[in-house]
C-alpha cells in the first residue's frame, strides 16, 4: 500500500473541520486563536500536499520549491499573527478582566 | 519491511497523533494543556511535511512555529483566565456546521482527481527553496520581515504599557 495524496488530504480536512468547530463554538479569545492555529496547520499541510504531487510536473518543474517557499512565508506570518492576537488578548484582559469576544463589540469606535 | 511500509507506519502514527491533539486543543478544559497539545500538533505536522519531502519546511516549522509561536502562547496564557463556554444550542449548531463542511470535503475527496496520486519520494533542496524565495518571492519576503519587526515593536510597546494609559 502506497502513501497517496488522498490520505494526507483527509487528515488535513479532518483538522480543518475540528478547527472550524472550535472557532464557532467558543467565545474565549485565546481558545479561538488556538482553533485558528489548528486551521492554519491544516491549510499548510494542504498547501504542501498539492504542491508536491506531480500533476503539472512537465509545465511547472519548480512547483514543489514554490510551494515550500510559500509555506516558509506563511509560517513567518503566522508567528507574527500569534504575537498580535495574544497581545490584544492580554490587553483586553488587563482592561476587562476576561477575554470574552462578545465583549469586544463594546470597543467599537 | 521495506522503506515504503515504514513510511506508511510513520504516517499512520503521526496522523492519529495530529487528529487526537487537534481534538484535545479544542476540548481540553485547561488552556495550558491545550497550548501544549498545539505544540504536539505542530511536531506531528512537521513529520508529515518530512514524509512529503519538505525537510527544510519541517525544520522551520519546528523552530519558528513550535519553538517560538506556540511557546509564546503557552507562556502568555498563564496571565489569563478562562471565559465561560457558549450555550449548548451554539455548540450543537457548530457541530452541524462542522459535519456539513466535513461532508462537503469528503465529497470533494471522493470525486477529486488528486486522491489516488501517490506522493513522490523526493526531497525539496535548500538551494531550490532559496532560489524560489529570492527570485520569485523577494517582495513577500520583504513584507514578512517587516511584519515580524512590527510585531516585535508592538509586543515591546504593549509590554511596557501601564494599565489605563
Amino acid at each position: 500500500m502506497m502513501l497517496t495524496a488522498g490520505m494526507f488530504l483527509s487528515i488535513s480536512f479532518i483538522m480543518l473541520a475540528i478547527g472550524i468547530y472550535g472557532i464557532v463554538s467558543r467565545r474565549n479569545m485565546v481558545r479561538m486563536l488556538l482553533s485558528a492555529e489548528v486551521i492554519f496547520n491544516a491549510a499548510l499541510l494542504t498547501l504542501l500536499i498539492l504542491s508536491s504531487i506531480p500533476i503539472h510536473a512537465a509545465t511547472q518543474p519548480d512547483k514543489p520549491a514554490i510551494g515550500g517557499a510559500i509555506a516558509l512565508l506563511a509560517i513567518g506570518i503566522a508567528a507574527a499573527e500569534i504575537g498580535v492576537a495574544i497581545s490584544i488578548a492580554i490587553l483586553l484582559f488587563q482592561i476587562k478582566q476576561h477575554v470574552d469576544v462578545y465583549e469586544l463589540r463594546k470597543f467599537r469606535g | 519491511m521495506n522503506v515504503l511500509n515504514l513510511e506508511l507506519i510513520v504516517f499512520i502514527i503521526f496522523a492519529i497523533i495530529a487528529i487526537l491533539s487537534s481534538i484535545i486543543v479544542i476540548e481540553h478544559k485547561s488552556l495550558v494543556y491545550a497550548a501544549s497539545f498545539l505544540a504536539i500538533l505542530g511536531i506531528s505536522n512537521a513529520v508529515l511535511f518530512i514524509l512529503l519531502g519538505y525537510t527544510l519546511v519541517a525544520l522551520f516549522h519546528l523552530a519558528v512555529y513550535v519553538g517560538a509561536a506556540v511557546t509564546f502562547i503557552l507562556f502568555s496564557i498563564t496571565m489569563l483566565k478562562e471565559a465561560p463556554l457558549t450555550d449548548i444550542p451554539t455548540r450543537v449548531l457548530a457541530m452541524i456546521f462542522t459535519i456539513f463542511i466535513l461532508a462537503t470535503f469528503t465529497i470533494i475527496l471522493i470525486n477529486g482527481v488528486y486522491v489516488n496520486i501517490p506522493t513522490p519520494s523526493f526531497i525539496v533542496s535548500y538551494k531550490a527553496l532559496a532560489n524560489a524565495l529570492i527570485t520569485k518571492f523577494w517582495f513577500p519576503l520583504l513584507i514578512a520581515s517587516l511584519a515580524l519587526i512590527v510585531t516585535l515593536i508592538e509586543a515591546i510597546t504593549l509590554a511596557r504599557r501601564e494599565v489605563g494609559i
